[in-house]
């Protein structure tokens, strides 16, 4: 992300193909349109799309002049002081978001990184992932809605298909053997109307889920709560055996 | 049992207007203390999910003036303090009492009250409600109650969406940020109380800004509130939570456990249907209906009935109408008050003692598998078995189920092949003389039928099936004066909505034959009920009666059989033909209160299509394959 302080502090080996004059850090010019298309996109999210909020919030010194170039690419209009994306921008954007999220994840729930290391990764993985690679990575965590942070991953074509042809670590509560506990990573459900009332039960990601009972249906344990679902919704729940 | 400290004993249930959900109310039994307290239901959530939360939301956001005692299970504290978190919120004032402090420490659980009182500002008490321990400090904190100083933010887009909408909201005794956060949530049950308070442009800016937010967050909105809301939570109780958390293998859990096992669990299920039979046929519809028709009303009330109206009123017609075989006193509250109550309030008695226990669900999860067949999920199981105790009740409480798809299937299936337990009663009475065979072809064809026609309702009926996630109660003794309450005003529901009905249709059925007009209808219907069902041309006045009671038509057939009109296979026929007939008027009229004109005609169509298309299916499978049961 642009406005992560980290990365002013980081030594030249950290950032590979990235260059230092006089300590001050240069990026290549598709990095910097990279970067300002994720800012523009999490500015939005946030309800933020003039030009002045985005300029404030870019640390880029030559970001007036990428912004220029970018708007002669045909990545996005202006329309008074509001920013706004074109097909192609939106695309582009859309794909480097989805890449940062994606390896966000994979380094946080996965190889268990702080928050600080999994953010300067991911800054630097946005860039190069190719997109068979980030499909293999979504279906491989079992294409997750939500990065650590809570933020929308968007979804890439491998999630409308569903595939799982890696074998995961993370795999469904369903696959628990009876009497093991999991960890919930996240939940991955098509159908939204589950989502609320499993919360309300304390069902959220980083919670411990005792698989009790498979067959007529199946019965979970959350500390002292017992919840019997449908064998579809165990399959959305994704754990991690502890 | 925190209520029952707080007013004494003397209570009022009453269902929540419009709706199933029973709210408990009293006055305080402490003179200083001039307060009605009002029992409602338990929740998981402040956003409702279900008719239980939202009656609680509705009491919440329509009473004014009043505190909050919020009850918490202290050996479950993050989903009690998820409630309470939404409480503070709604910027009430409120007072947690820590309940079942005793099972929480035997489960190695440690909870520092002091930082409780700390993080939120609210007086704290911890109880033990079963052996009234604590509950002495409850009054002395009721009377000053301050609101919370506690607040924590959402994050960026959340705390956005509450700053927009903030501004449009009406006045209200909650909050207008939990207001806010409800919309943003997607509340649709908010909608009609909005309405009523703003205009449209307003609405429409609300709608605007709520859908803006929403499509931000593709996994939807409520969900992460809540996350944020218990994350904070697990926060919290990093400081007033503390020690090895021990499992405790209790009888409770562990017959918990056996009711819902693949193979102990049904061995239960049959023992609790053999109990429930035992109960409700024997005790009930034996011993009971036998003591009040025979004893009671045949040998006193009526005869004595009788004998006052003939010697009061001179005219023969009136005299008819009242005491006749048509009449009032003679048929409707015979009828109503000596063969179905005592059979009803037994059924209540067992019902509530199921619901009470925590075995109802445990009941859905033994057969979610069958209703899947049906498009429907193990929840339809509540009022599947309600309706065996009275179909119009049941089709009220098709509102637990979330999708209207679930609720046409239910309401449906109940008015097709769900017998009550009134007609159930003179089904068994009528077969007590035959072939054991009978008995089980009906039950097989009634079940067989309700599968069918459940699993193309499924598959005709559009839209989305809801998905089963239910909550697993402790199983645990119920206290018998809470069933016999509630079995009370169930009775008392069925008297007030049920009893008038028996006396317009019996007035019905007197007109009809005074005027010829039975004759008529008998002539006209013949053709069907001779030649398509096999059946006496007698039959047809119990087809008509069961057009208002499904159970008065079958008691018509029961005449017919102790008479000795109607053989074996007729029997059957008449049996099937008049179970999947449409139930009671009762049941028609709350089909169009909950389903709409429409929908209720359509039901009726299609139930009476299927009645007599099986009943002639019946007859002739009898006849082609020269069966005599
Ligand atoms: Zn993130
Ligand atoms: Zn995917």
């Amino acid at each position: 992300m642009t406005s992560n302080p980290d990365r002013l502090n980081g030594t030249p080996e950290q950032h590979q193909g990235h260059r230092w004059y006089g300590g001050r850090e240069v990026r290549t010019r598709e990095e910097s349109i990279d970067e300002l298309l994720e800012l523009i996109w999490i500015l939005r999210e946030k309800g933020v799309t003039d030009l002045n909020s985005l300029l404030q919030n870019t640390t880029d010194p030559e970001a007036r002049a990428v912004l220029n170039q970018m708007m002669g690419q045909g990545l996005f209009e202006m329309e008074g002081d509001i920013l706004k994306f074109k097909e192609k921008g939106e695309s582009l954007a859309e794909g480097i978001v989805r890449r940062h999220r994606l390896t966000e994840r994979l380094l946080m729930e996965l190889f268990e990184m702080s928050e600080e290391e999994a953010e300067e990764e991911a800054c630097k993985l946005e860039h190069v992932l190719s997109p068979a690679v980030t499909d293999s990575v979504c279906s491989f965590l079992g294409h997750p809605p939500v990065c650590p942070h809570g933020k929308p991953i968007p979804q890439g074509p491998c999630c409308k298909k569903l595939t799982g042809e890696m074998k995961p670590l993370i795999r469904p509560l369903n696959d628990l053997a009876l009497g093991q506990e999991g960890r919930v990573v996240f939940i991955s459900t098509r159908v939204k109307d589950r989502l609320e009332p499993l919360s309300s039960f304390g069902v959220i990601p980083g919670i411990i889920i005792q698989l009790k009972q498979r067959r007529p249906s199946y019965v979970i344990q959350i500390g002292e709560t017992s919840i019997a679902l449908d064998e579809s919704i165990g399959r959305e729940i994704f754990v991690k055996a502890v | 049992m925190i209520f029952n400290y707080l007013t004494g004993t003397y209570r009022v249930v009453s269902n929540y207007p419009g709706t199933t959900v029973e709210v408990s109310s009293g006055a305080a039994k402490d003179n200083a203390f001039p307060f009605t307290i009002l029992d409602t239901p338990g929740v998981n959530n402040l956003i409702p999910n279900s008719e239980d939360e939202k009656v609680t939301r509705d009491i919440l956001l329509s009473e004014t003036d009043y505190r909050v005692i919020n009850v918490l299970d202290a050996k479950n504290l993050r989903r009690g303090l998820l409630i309470a978190l939404q409480l503070i919120e709604m910027g009430l004032p409120v007072i947690l009492i820590l309940n079942m402090m005793d099972e929480a420490k035997s489960r190695g659980i440690e909870i520092n009250l002091k930082a409780i009182k700390e993080v939120f500002g609210l007086p704290v008490v911890a109880a033990v409600a079963t052996r009234k321990k604590g509950l002495e400090h409850l009054f002395p904190a009721l009377k000053d109650c301050p609101k919370s100083t506690f607040s924590f933010q959402y994050s960026e887009a959340i705390e956005g969406g509450i700053a927009s909408l903030l501004p449009l909201l009406p006045p209200a005794p909650i909050s207008g940020r939990s207001l806010a956060l409800m919309l943003l949530a997607g509340d649709e049950t908010l909608r009609p109380w909005l309405e009523e308070r703003l205009k449209t442009p307003e609405m429409e800016q609300i709608e605007a800004i709520c859908s803006q937010y929403r499509k931000a967050y593709p996994e939807s909105l409520s969900y992460r509130i809540n996350i944020e809301r218990l994350e904070k939570i697990d926060q919290l109780l990093l400081r007033i939570q503390s020690g090895e958390r021990v499992s405790v293998q209790g009888w409770g859990r562990r017959l918990g456990e056996w009711s819902t096992h693949r193979f102990i669990g049904f061995v239960w299920m049959l023992l609790a249907l053999f109990l429930s039979y035992e109960f409700i046929g024997v005790l009930g519809a034996d011993l009971a209906v036998g003591f009040m028709e025979e004893t009671v009303f045949g040998g006193y009330i009526n005869p004595f009935l009788i004998r006052l109206v003939k010697a009061v009123i001179p005219f023969g017609i009136v005299q008819e109408l009242l005491v006749g075989p048509y009449g009032i006193f003679t048929m409707a509250l015979t009828y109503a008050l000596a063969l179905i109550l005592p059979i009803v309030g037994f059924f209540f008695l067992i019902f509530g003692f199921m619901e009470d226990s925590g075995y109802l669900p445990r009941l859905a999860v033994m057969s979610n598998r069958i209703f899947k067949i049906m498009g429907l999920n193990g929840k339809a199981v509540l009022p599947m078995i309600l309706g065996l105790g009275c179909d119009t009740m049941a089709t009220m409480t098709t509102r637990i189920l979330e999708t209207r798809k679930d609720k046409i299937i239910v309401t449906l299936l109940l008015a097709l092949g769900v017998p009550c337990s009134a007609q159930l009663a003179v089904i068994f009475g009528m077969l007590s003389g035959f072939s054991p065979w009978i008995v089980i072809s009906w039950a097989a064809i009634i079940a067989g039928v309700i599968l069918l026609v459940g699993f193309l309702a499924g598959k005709l009926i559009p839209g989305e099936s809801a998905s089963f996630i239910l909550e697993l109660p402790p199983l645990r003794w119920p206290q018998m004066k809470n069933i016999l309450i509630k079995t009370l005003s169930r009775i008392e529901w069925y008297l007030q909505e049920a009893v008038p009905l028996f006396i317009l249709g019996t007035l019905v059925l007197f007109v009809l034959d005074k005027s010829g007009a039975m004759a008529s209808l008998e002539l006209w219907a013949r053709p069907l009920v001779v030649s398509w069902l096999g059946l006496p041309a007698e039959s047809t006045s119990s087809f008509i009666i069961g057009f208002l009671r499904r159970d008065y038509g079958a008691a018509g057939f029961f005449a017919m059989a102790q008479k000795g009109l109607l053989t074996p296979n007729q029997v059957l026929v008449a049996l099937v033909t008049i179970t999947l007939f449409v139930p009671c008027i009762a049941n028609f009229f709350v089909i169009i209160k909950e389903r709409g004109w429409k929908m209720a005609l359509i039901i009726s169509g299609v139930v009476i299509f299927i009645a007599l298309l099986m009943g002639g299916v019946v007859d002739w499978g009898l006849k082609t394959f020269s069966i005599t049961l």
